[in-house]
């Protein structure tokens, strides 16, 4: 009874420092090892799917990119996948940052990803650069893109720049896609124009938030971190980062609930143990 | 030895690999314990971060909105803005702090004015999806033409455990009058209500966390160790 | 009248001094408006604040015309420009206030000073580069190799990476904390527990291995299925984990979460019209 005890009560106590390893190490593993996993398409991510699939070549999109470094993980994965998918229906995109880093790691992610699909900077796509003021940066938008803007991020004047023809306003926009860990999608939805669509790349954190705005249609689609990606990925037919990613998050839920259910057993067995 | 030549810092693409996993293992040091090491990189973060911002915060911002207007197109009346804005820096002055206010009022100001908007935008045209949620099956709500009834049972069910759901959660927030009675029950249902929510923020808030360390993970196996990492 | 030519050099040394000359009236102004009583200060910052708010919320509640605008709509430009400006000014304070107490620690050698220098050379060294970068970029100054090389070392190679793993180590603090902290003490605990387990399982690839491989459930609906909703496959269709944990986000989260976002919203539009007005007291 007392080693009994002994083994519970060690559970409940174990250094700290053993379960990052224990985490570590499962990462690593599934992380190397190729296991085939089955993937279903969550609604939210076909219908942004298919949100994107009804643009026509020559359209042009707004791509809010609001994340830094410390999301790289769920964000990168998300961003890239829409950039191919941008890329394969033809359609034109600008960027815009709210975030100070995310204006040069979006830049560097975005020219490495329209290099592979032949897209040229100022004819094809364009990056304004940073703004501070998120709302007022939106609302001057609505009424004019060259006065608010000015210049994109080498310096070209919007006016001059081949990708901004016949682009004077945000009602010219099909759609925004705003990928943030933030909750910058709540400005686009209410200061963007009327018909302009809300395509939604949280993180996970913020993700159960946003299914009230899925619900009453003001955002078309959502995708859900380094998860919603893969989905993506799949539905798009190519694997980027969202894929290995997904696995290795999968079996460390695993890891977390296994453990969750080992603590409350611990717990329980230990205070029979000390009742008994 | 091909392997050895790509994985030293022998050109200067490989010592900025080797400048990211130092970086990495130095943060992760804190896990075992607090130690100089990390204190040293964590310092080194802040400031980079810091020194950062100044390009994208002071020299685009400024040079795009003020700069530009004023030196390149003429338009001196935004003279006055920026000498304005440095009242901001007076606010670790015990004398003159009070002065700094006068630009965060204009700020806020500005932002309250914003918030009507964003009230007619945001909320309401959730109030209005609320409301024409259909709770009965009616030709009015439905194509039932074919005869096919049931198929949207389940709909209108999980409209019914919306509404349920959202009026319980309201009640509980209202803190306006004292919970009896009824309304006591009806308040810790939606407290209960609450943790469905706060559980599914959690579920997802663990996928979050977990995607960034893998992040870090298959940095270190991919650039820097060179070992292939792949979906399946 | 509100344009100077600037194309030659009379006309920027003209503005030049122009922005002197308001620098130097906002610097005379302080003894002036030190002069005046509490109450005078509070009402000058009460005046700002209300006029601040007054253009975007009269031009949101003036009726518009054809166009969608009104008589204040082409004051929108200037109005957000302003933001712009102070934003950026206002984002830099906080930069500010860390420089500034970085140097105290080193100018009064206080406990631990020396990582302050580390702290100060890293800020000084990034906001050279990253200042004539962005410079650079607009064609205002040169673009050379030891400027690429230099931000992309201290950028990519130590900016990112070190605040990719501060982020990273929430992971192992969640990991330790809900096995040592997650523990079934009340209804509401049990709840939580079960709902966030359910989703974990469901979101991810496990909640498909479980239900299609090994339980073998339907993958897809089909009109059959749709149009019985209560038959033995589409229960089963619907019982798999990922459509479980799905119905949880979508039907059961997102009345909860509209619930929050309709208090806020209402808490929102009074702490607006509060500080618009000026009602709230120690804000300004």
């Amino acid at each position: 009874m007392m080693e009994q005890q002994t083994i519970w009560h060690r559970l409940l106590m174990i250094d700290r420092r053993i379960l990052y390893l224990i985490l570590f190490v499962n990462i690593i593993i599934f992380l190397l090892i190729p296991v085939k996993v089955p993937t279903v398409t969550s609604p939210p991510v076909r219908k942004f799917y298919d949100t994107i699939e009804q643009l026509q070549p020559g359209d042009i999109v707004m791509v809010s990119s609001n994340w830094s470094a410390g999301t790289i993980g769920e964000n990168r994965p998300q961003l890239e996948a829409v950039i191919r998918h941008l890329m394969r229906k033809k359609v034109r995109f600008t960027v815009i940052s709210f975030d100070p880093q995310a204006r040069d790691i979006s830049f560097r992610f975005i020219s490495r990803v329209t290099q592979e699909g032949g897209y040229q900077y100022g004819k094809d796509w364009a990056h304004f650069g940073f703004l501070p003021a998120l709302v007022a940066g939106i609302k001057g938008m609505v009424k004019d893109i060259p006065a608010t803007i000015k210049q994109d991020i080498k310096g070209t004047p919007i006016a001059q720049l081949p990708v901004m023809q016949g682009v004077k306003t945000l009602a010219d926009y099909k759609m925004v896609i705003d990928i943030t860990p933030a909750g910058t999608v709540a400005a686009w939805i209410a200061y963007r124009p009327k018909d302009l669509i809300v395509l939604f790349c949280p993180t996970s954190v913020m993700a159960a938030e946003a299914y009230t705005f899925l619900d009453s249609g003001q955002v078309a689609g959502m995708l859900t971190g380094a998860i919603g990606a893969q989905e993506y990925e799949q539905l798009l037919q190519q694997e980027g980062l969202g894929t290995p990613f997904a696995k290795a998050i999968s079996f460390s839920h695993a890891l977390i609930i296994l453990f969750i259910i080992l603590g409350n057993i611990a717990l329980f067995m230990s205070r029979r143990a000390q009742g008994g | 030895m091909e392997w050895w030549q790509n994985f030293l810092p022998l050109n200067y693409e490989r010592v900025g690999v080797w400048a990211s996993v130092i970086c990495t293992f130095a943060i992760y040091s804190i896990l075992y314990r607090e130690n100089p090491f990390y204190r040293f990189f964590e310092h080194l973060f802040i400031g980079l971060g810091a020194g950062y911002s100044l390009g994208p915060v002071l020299t685009e911002a400024l040079y795009r909105c003020w700069y530009l207007p004023l030196w390149k197109e003429g338009y001196w009346a935004w003279a006055p803005v920026v000498p304005f804005g440095l009242y901001l820096y007076f606010i670790y002055s015990e004398r003159y702090g009070w002065m700094s206010r006068l630009v965060i009022g204009l700020l806020i100001g500005a932002n309250a004015g914003l918030f009507f908007q964003e009230f007619a935008s945001r909320q309401l045209p959730q109030l209005n999806s609320t409301l024409s949620k259909p709770l009965w099956i009616t030709s009015e709500n439905f194509d039932i033409t074919d005869g096919q009834v049931l198929k949207w049972v389940p709909l209108v069910l999980n409209n019914w455990i919306f509404i349920i759901f959202l009026l319980a959660v309201l009640t509980y927030f209202t803190f306006s009058f004292e919970h009896r009675g009824p309304v006591k029950r009806v308040a810790t249902v939606g407290r209960w209500f609450l943790m469905i929510g706060l559980g599914a923020m959690f579920g997802n808030t663990v996928m979050a966390r977990m995607a960034l360390l893998i992040g870090r993970i298959h940095y270190l196996l991919s650039n820097w160790l060179g070992i292939p990492v792949g979906g399946g | 009248m509100w344009q100077i030519e600037v194309g030659t050099t009379t006309g920027k040394v003209y503005v030049t001094l122009i922005v002197l000359a308001f620098l130097a009236l906002f610097l005379g102004f302080i003894p002036v408006m030190q002069a005046l009583p509490p109450r005078g200060r509070r009402a000058l910052i009460a005046l700002i604040t209300f006029f601040a708010g007054l253009v975007f919320a009269a031009e949101f509640f003036l009726p518009v015309d054809k166009k969608g605008e009104n008589w204040l709509s082409p004051a929108i430009d200037p109005a957000q420009n302003t933001l712009q400006i102070i934003g950026a000014m206002a984002l830099a304070l906080g930069t500010y206030g860390l420089i500034r107490l970085h140097l105290r620690n080193i100018v009064q050698q206080r406990s631990q000073w020396g990582y302050s220098v580390v702290l100060i050379v890293a800020f000084l060294t990034m906001g050279f580069f990253s200042v004539w970068k962005t410079l650079a970029e607009k064609g205002e100054l040169r673009q050379t190799e030891f400027l690429q090389k230099g931000f992309t070392l201290l950028f990519d190679n130590m900016l990112v990476p070190l605040e990719a793993t501060m982020f990273s180590l929430i992971a192992f603090y969640i990991f330790s904390a809900a096995y040592r902290a997650f523990r079934i003490r009340s209804i509401e605990a049990s709840i939580l527990m079960f709902t966030a387990m359910m989703v974990m399982i469901g979101i991810v690839s496990l909640g498909n291995i479980i239900s299609y491989s090994w339980l073998g459930l339907p993958i897809e609906q089909t009109a059959e299925m749709e149009q019985n909703p209560f038959s033995l496959r589409n229960i089963g269709y619907n019982l798999a984990l990922p459509r479980i944990a799905y119905w949880i986000l979508q039907a059961l989260n997102a009345p909860v979460q509209r619930a929050i976002e309709f208090g806020v919203g209402i808490a929102g539009l009074a702490m607006a019209i509060r500080l618009w007005l000026s009602l709230e007291r120690g804000i300004t």
